[in-house]
């Protein structure tokens, strides 16, 4: 046991030493979220926002001013002017004009003789301006039908409400916040998963395979410590490292994301207060501890692994060679386990790794079943037992040792 | 104090034009044995089975057939306190860079059971002896392969073992680091220990050991002191021993 630490102190001992290495583990993620997080939301909200909070770029034609004046009043929605361009095409496509409308000469003699009249609208469909301005035009052509409608049924003597027999009211249940929680389960675990395995390779990759390769193995397998002891203080700090990595990564992808529900629950629009309110029963101290749970046996099976595929190789980039089809793995698993529906297939629960992924991303969604969640425990935490044995008795194994045989 | 009897062993390995698996008898039948306050020297050429045989005494190896005894302890079977008894000091010359040399004997001492501060100051005394006390605090990065095996050597002798196991100690080593060496090798000798050198420079094997051991394609030839040995080849120098060796 004493030997065991000793080794997980060398280890961490000599991780400190490097101040590359300490700053490209520890420091970067954290500054990494909160840029990319940032980048991501300015770049989604400014698109949609931004031509949202503009006029449409109309040009009409309307001689008998029945629908251009209405319109016109209405500035915050629509830019009018007169005239046609001489290439509508052009014109789409240069921005400087979403939609021409042209109402029929004859439009107010037929409104007069209540006949419909026509409006020929051209637009660019490829356009997601050219589609706005038109939405934008048929509620305000609904809404000036409306009040002629009303008129006339006026002049009858009769209400609005005689051509309205029903009204339908819908009233959306979705909460805000589960969906979030839904989106969020499905890549997290994904995220941390694999930040875990990268992060616990790299450090495993240069106190196995790197203590061979750099040949300071044989004076460390020297020493009076047991070879099992010196394995498992190697495994810890590996371990530690993976769930490290996860940890940062997570506080980091917390903070970031904290930060930018604020900067939404600044715009009034956005039902983000609620959502954060959601988001904060979520992330509720059992759901933590189940997801933690969780996490030590997969992190101890991606350790195991790691270690043996370490100890087996014989240099360094033998060792990353052959861990990269596990880090495959996990890419696939984990997108696998991020596609919409898939929790509902019925044998997924017995697939490792993916389970974990799967019961972290139903719990978030709060559709969990504590059965499939020991299911995924269970699971990993034996194959975690079964790989650890496997790792430690390699290295006693002299072909493990010396590079060549 | 070390005892090898009848001990074996062969390497696997594959002969990659004709794919076929061939057999690499390392060390064939081996018996010797070192008294305590003895200089043994193995001697023999490239792949004589030198570091082979080494390995195997410290527990990096394990033999095929035979027994290794270590103070009376088999090194199969009590490998832990066997290994607390040598001191090794393996061919490639490595150390941990990324420490300096008084952090790296602190964490071996510890790694040896002992106390950190002990393990400092038998560390500090043993750079001191070596001369290389001004380098103490100073990372190994840069370290020349001198130095490097300077600070191996203090570490291999750290917790004060009875046996002491050099692979090629003085390889790549001046003239007068090697000698530095040396002198440290005539003073484990006196303070009592069990010493067992490998080599292939014989002007240090007739000047320092009190026996020899020509080894060659894995056997034993003769386990004698040097002089005793020159007299029995009949020839001037050791060197002419592998050339009769080689050519029977
Ligand atoms: N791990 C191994 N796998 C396969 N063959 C090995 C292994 N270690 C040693 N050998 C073989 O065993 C034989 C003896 O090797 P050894 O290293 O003991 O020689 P040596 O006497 O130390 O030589 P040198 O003076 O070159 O160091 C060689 O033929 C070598 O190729
Ligand atoms: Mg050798």
């Amino acid at each position: 046991m004493k030997g065991t630490l000793l080794i997980c102190k060398k280890e961490f001992l000599e991780l400190s030493k490097d101040r590359r290495t300490l700053f490209f583990s520890f420091v970067l993620p954290i500054l990494l979220y909160p840029v990319v997080f940032f980048i991501m939301a300015s770049l989604g909200r400014n698109d949609q926002t931004q031509r949202e909070g503009q006029p449409s770029r109309v040009q009409i034609v309307d001689p008998s001013q029945i629908v251009e004046p209405w319109l016109k009043s209405d500035p915050k929605l629509f830019e009018c002017s007169d005239g046609r361009p001489a290439n509508l095409q052009q014109a789409f496509k240069d921005h400087t004009l979403d939609l021409a409308i042209e109402v029929e000469a004859s439009a107010g003699a037929r409104v007069k003789r209540q006949e419909p009249y026509r409006i020929r609208v051209w637009l660019d469909e490829s356009e997601p301006a050219s589609e706005l301005a038109l939405q934008r035009m048929r509620d305000a052509v609904k809404e000036l039908d409306k009040r002629q409608v009303s008129e006339r049924l006026g002049a009858l003597g009769a209400s609005l409400q005689i051509i309205e027999p029903s009204r339908i009211l819908t009233e959306n249940v979705a909460d805000p916040g589960l969906a979030l929680g839904k989106l969020l389960g499905s890549f997290l675990p994904y995220i941390l998963m694999l930040m875990m395995f990268q992060g616990a390779m790299q450090h495993g990759i240069y106190v196995t395979a790197g203590e061979k390769e750099r040949g300071t193995l044989q004076s460390l397998l020297a020493t009076s410590l047991p070879r099992s002891q010196i394995i498992w203080g190697k495994l810890i700090y590996i371990f530690c490292m993976g769930l490290i990595a996860a940890v940062l990564n997570l506080l980091s992808m917390g903070i970031s994301l904290g930060l930018v529900l604020g900067r939404v629950a600044e715009h009034p629009a956005g039902s983000a207060g609620l959502a954060s309110a959601h988001l904060a029963a979520m992330t509720s101290p059992v759901n933590l501890l189940i997801c933690f749970l969780l996490f030590v046996p997969l992190g101890l099976l991606f350790t195991s692994f790691i270690l043996f595929m370490g100890i087996r190789a014989k240099t360094t980039a033998e060792a990353g060679t052959s861990l990269m089809p596990g880090l495959f793995l996990i890419i696939t698993l984990g997108a696998f386990s991020m596609a919409p529906g898939i929790e509902r297939m019925p044998l997924l629960p017995y697939v490792p790794v993916l389970n974990v992924s799967l019961a972290i991303r139903k719990l978030f969604g709060q559709q969990s079943s504590f059965f499939e969640i020991l299911i995924a425990f269970f699971m990993t935490a034996g194959l975690a037992i079964l790989m650890t044995w496997i790792a430690t008795r390699l290295l006693d194994r002299e072909s493990a040792i010396f590079k060549q045989g | 104090m070390i005892q090898l009897s009848d001990v074996n062993k062969a390497f696997r390995v594959k002969d990659r034009k004709t794919r076929a698996w061939k057999r690499i008898e390392a060390v064939k039948s081996l018996s010797f044995q070192v008294r305590a306050g003895e200089i043994y020297g193995l001697l023999g050429p490239n792949g004589a089975g030198k570091s082979t045989t080494l390995r195997m005494i410290v527990g990096l190896m394990k033999p095929d057939s035979g027994s290794i005894r270590i103070c009376d302890l088999d090194t199969q079977e009590k490998p832990e306190p066997c290994r607390s008894l040598v001191g090794y000091l393996s061919t490639d010359i490595s150390v941990y860079t990324r420490f300096t040399p008084r952090e790296l004997l602190r964490i071996f001492g510890e790694f040896q059971g002992l106390d950190p501060r002990v393990a400092e100051r038998r560390g500090m005394g043993l750079l001191e002896k070596l001369q290389l006390k001004d380098f103490a605090d100073i990372r190994m990065e840069g370290f020349s392969s001198g130095q490097k095996q300077k600070v191996s050597i203090a570490r291999a002798l750290l917790h004060d073992p009875v046996a002491v196991i050099f692979d090629e100690p003085t390889t790549g080593l001046d003239v007068f680091t090697a000698k530095t060496v040396l002198d440290l090798l005539r003073i484990l000798k006196s303070e009592g220990r069990a010493v067992i050198v490998s080599t292939h420079l014989m002007p240090m094997v007739e000047e320092i050991c009190d026996r020899v051991g020509i080894i060659f394609g894995g056997e034993l030839h003769g386990d004698a002191p040097p002089a005793e040995m020159l007299e029995r080849w009949k020839v001037h120098s050791l060197e002419e021993v592998f050339f009769k060796l080689a050519v029977p």
